[in-house]
């Protein structure tokens, strides 16, 4: 747990994550007040290395769920192993017969077997899938549900139960709740409207492109091998280029790329020749490409 | 600026506070509901008031959760707890007024001073609210003393001995308003005031857009919209896949059935679904971009836009005396550049006005693969026709090769025919002509379209 906003900082950034003030508000409140938080803001912002970084900081384990279009009950709660279940009626078939065998009726059979039927729907015959597991786990553990959005809605329904009180209802068996409650992150790329039911539930977080202070601290601090002066025109330029009406702006994924890339071949200074070949790296159509080319005199001084 | 926390020390007062604050977003038109103002008073014990950026971002991620309103909360943040200069911050004027009214005013008197100040407000132009906040009250003050309805109230608080007056046991009547009345009108004036410009203005002008009709809006009007129609168009498009959903389940699929179940020995332990084929509307988007309405061929190429990047399958034209496919155009860029560059396109015989007829002609000879029996042709335009032939045959053919034809007419319905319109030959060949006259009749258009899809 962490002790304060400092800290939450510090403990990130010890696991190379530099966040910004505001996120690490969040994040301490969220853990405080033990609520999901449910992260948007455009991609490569590093929404998903959040939760994975808070998970190393704590020492949680990570659970993640990829959600998709017809992700379902089955893939991301639990299902009944269909398969063992027959499986093992059929090995103890012999076993069965012995129980039923003083029954005189049909009925009377059946009213047997039903006072065994617990043993076919016990956890035994249950695969837990990620947010079962999450809730189960004997340690603490960090959700991440990523990319909600790209979920169907009625999925979200089911997240409900799990958002507010850490269980999940098993009609066969019961409610499960959280030994440990679970930290639950959601990301989101706005690909569709959240519900307010699970908005409600959550803290909301914005994580927008960094300011240059910020995002020169990230790039110092992981390629530590570009030159103080070099990133600096670096983030000067990217910032330059995302006021332009690009098709996709340059992330800080692909900010540390470019970085990478201009330490790799060894520039000093970041000069319009070196950009125009490199703009690849951090452009992603041709139309954006061509944009950049033609505004390169105002972006890049050199 | 300066952070004003001095105001934020005593608790019991802070609360009341931070409730009002949850009151100005929520006439700002922020959905807030009874849990977001609950974790916002859980959050606010776990952090240091002290810090603005921690402070401000306590209150955020508590209270905000649709990210298009952090400008909005941004803007009421600064209003309310930033001190400008030379101006109190709006945190003063609730935190030293709001006790002063109640101990002045009783119930009755506080809700009758309100509605004088709504009608006030009113009763004078935004311009002229623009002068100083004493200049203001005073006005106020003796408005009220001459109106007939506030007359009486005006009268009891002039008459009201000053309960701060030293001699308390004094009789006579005081002629001047006392200075903490005086005061606490200005306060109560300043707060409708502001909660008025951060609630209402936000909210109306959203509707005033959406329902301001296409011909009279203005060239930044226009830049205005396009995130309004963003946004309206992802509403629209959740709403269009959560009707494809619902349509999932169709008849039992044995094949899939028969195959995932040979794990259990054949036994249809899982029974598996069909997904009922749903039906995505190819949309033939025809439009005209004459110059004669400049703002209007605007906003039609902006939902031309809006169509196509809500539906897979469209391919989108423009037209003026002659036709192109702007499909690729707007698929490719951003709608303002794609709009620039339509209108700096020489392909178009710029200012000659529309030719509808000669524009279906071209339709028909070079992209009449677009059509198919599952097609729905829309056309945007008022069907002035500038005299010319109005190539009706051409116009049938595309009728005959699509399923539905529908014409979107911006066009009050009374002036349809007026002067060099057309309309009603085209008519009885569409399956319908719509007054289409602002973007909220689009948007039930285009709610119709699906149901009757279906």
């Amino acid at each position: 747990m962490f002790s304060s906003i400092e800290d939450t900082i510090q403990q990130l950034e010890k696991q190379k994550y530099i966040c910004s003030k505001e996120i690490a508000t969040t994040v301490y409140l969220a853990l405080k007040m033990q609520k999901p938080i449910l992260v948007e803001g455009p991609a490569g912002v590093g929404k998903t290395d959040l939760g994975k970084c808070i998970a190393q900081a704590l020492g949680y384990e990570l659970i993640r769920l990829q959600c998709y279009e017809g992700l379902d009950e089955a893939k991301a709660l639990y299902e009944w192993e269909y398969a063992k279940q027959l499986l093992y009626t059929q090995i103890l078939k012999d076993k069965l017969s012995k129980i039923l065998e003083d029954q005189v009726t049909l009925k009377d059979a059946v009213n047997k077997l039903s006072t065994e039927e617990d043993v076919f729907f016990s956890e035994k015959f249950l695969v837990a899938r990620p947010i079962l597991k999450a809730i189960t786990n004997k340690t603490h553990s960090v959700l991440l549900i990523d990319e909600i959005d790209k979920s169907d809605s009625e999925f979200e329904a089911f997240l409900l139960e799990v958002l507010s009180d850490f269980q999940v209802t098993i009609p066969e068996i019961g409610t499960i709740t959280a030994n440990k409650k679970p930290f639950v992150l959601l990301t989101s790329n706005n690909a569709r409207e959240m519900s307010d039911a699970l908005k409600r539930r959550c803290l909301h977080l914005y994580i927008d492109y960094p300011t240059k202070e910020l995002e020169e601290q990230i790039v110092k601090l992981k390629v530590p091998e570009c030159g103080n002066y070099l990133i600096k025109e670096i983030i000067n330029t990217i910032h330059e280029i995302r006021k332009l009406p690009l098709k996709k702006d340059p992330s800080i994924s692909e900010t540390l790329d470019w970085a990478k890339a201009l330490a790799l071949l060894g520039c000093e200074v970041l000069n319009r020749d070196i950009a125009i070949d490199t703009l690849n790296f951090i452009l992603k159509y041709e139309k954006d490409i061509e944009l950049v080319k033609k505004n390169i005199n105002t972006i890049i001084v050199h | 600026m300066i952070y004003d926390n001095e105001l934020l020390n005593e608790e019991d007062k802070a609360k009341g506070i931070f409730f009002e604050f949850a009151e100005v977003l929520k006439k700002a038109g922020v959905n807030l509901s009874i849990v977001e103002i609950m974790d916002m008073m859980h959050a606010l014990p776990l952090i240091s008031i002290a810090e603005k950026e921690i402070f401000k971002q306590t209150l955020a991620t508590t209270l905000i959760k649709d990210y298009t309103d952090i400008p909005i909360f941004n803007q009421c943040f600064e209003e309310f707890f930033l001190k400008k200069k030379g101006n109190d911050s709006l945190l003063e004027v609730y935190a030293s007024h709001t006790n002063a009214e109640d101990f002045l005013f009783s119930h009755e008197e506080k809700s009758l001073l309100e509605s004088l100040i709504d009608d006030f407000l009113d009763s004078h132009p935004q311009s002229f609210f623009k002068k100083s906040n004493e200049y203001l009250t005073k006005i106020f003050i003796d408005e009220i003393q001459a109106s007939e309805s506030g007359g009486a109230i005006g009268l009891s608080l002039f008459n009201r001995r000053s309960r701060f007056a030293s001699g308390g046991a004094d009789e006579s009547v005081q002629q001047e308003l006392s200075p903490q009345i005086y005061e606490a009108i200005m306060g109560m004036l300043r707060r409708r005031m502001f909660e008025r410009n951060m609630g209402s203005a936000i909210k109306q002008r959203e509707e005033y857009l959406l329902n301001k009709y296409i011909y009279q809006l203005k060239p930044d009007e226009i830049k205005e919209m396009r995130e309004l129609i963003k946004r309206f168009g992802q509403k629209m498009k959740n709403r269009i896949s959560l009707r494809k959903k619902r349509v999932k389940h169709g008849t039992i699929d044995i094949k899939r059935t028969l195959r995932r179940n040979l794990q259990y020995g054949g036994v249809p332990f899982k029974i598996f679904h069909r997904d009922r084929k749903v039906d995505r509307p190819q949309l033939v988007v025809l439009c005209d971009i004459s110059s004669s309405v400049n703002q209007y061929s605007r906003f039609m190429l902006l939902l031309t836009y809006t169509l196509q990047s809500l539906f897979a399958k469209v391919r989108s034209f423009a037209f003026i005396s002659n036709l192109v496919e702007i499909t690729d155009l707007f698929r490719e860029m951003d709608p303002e550049r794609a709009l620039n560059s339509i209108f700096n396109d020489t392909n178009f015989t710029y200012g000659w006005g529309s030719n509808y007829g000669n524009s279906f002609n071209q339709f028909i000879q070079n992209y009449s693969d677009a059509l198919t029996s599952k097609t729905t042709v829309l056309i945007l335009g008022d069907a002035r026709n500038n005299n010319q032939d109005p190539g009706l045959d051409s116009f049938i053919k595309i009728k005959e090769r699509s399923r539905n034809i529908y014409w979107l007419n911006p066009d009050r319905k009374h002036l349809w025919d007026w002067s060099d319109s057309i309309a009603s030959l085209y008519i009885p060949h569409c399956t319908e002509m719509r007054e289409v006259k602002n973007f909220l009749d689009l948007s039930h258009f285009i709610d119709t379209l699906f149901i009757q899809k279906r």
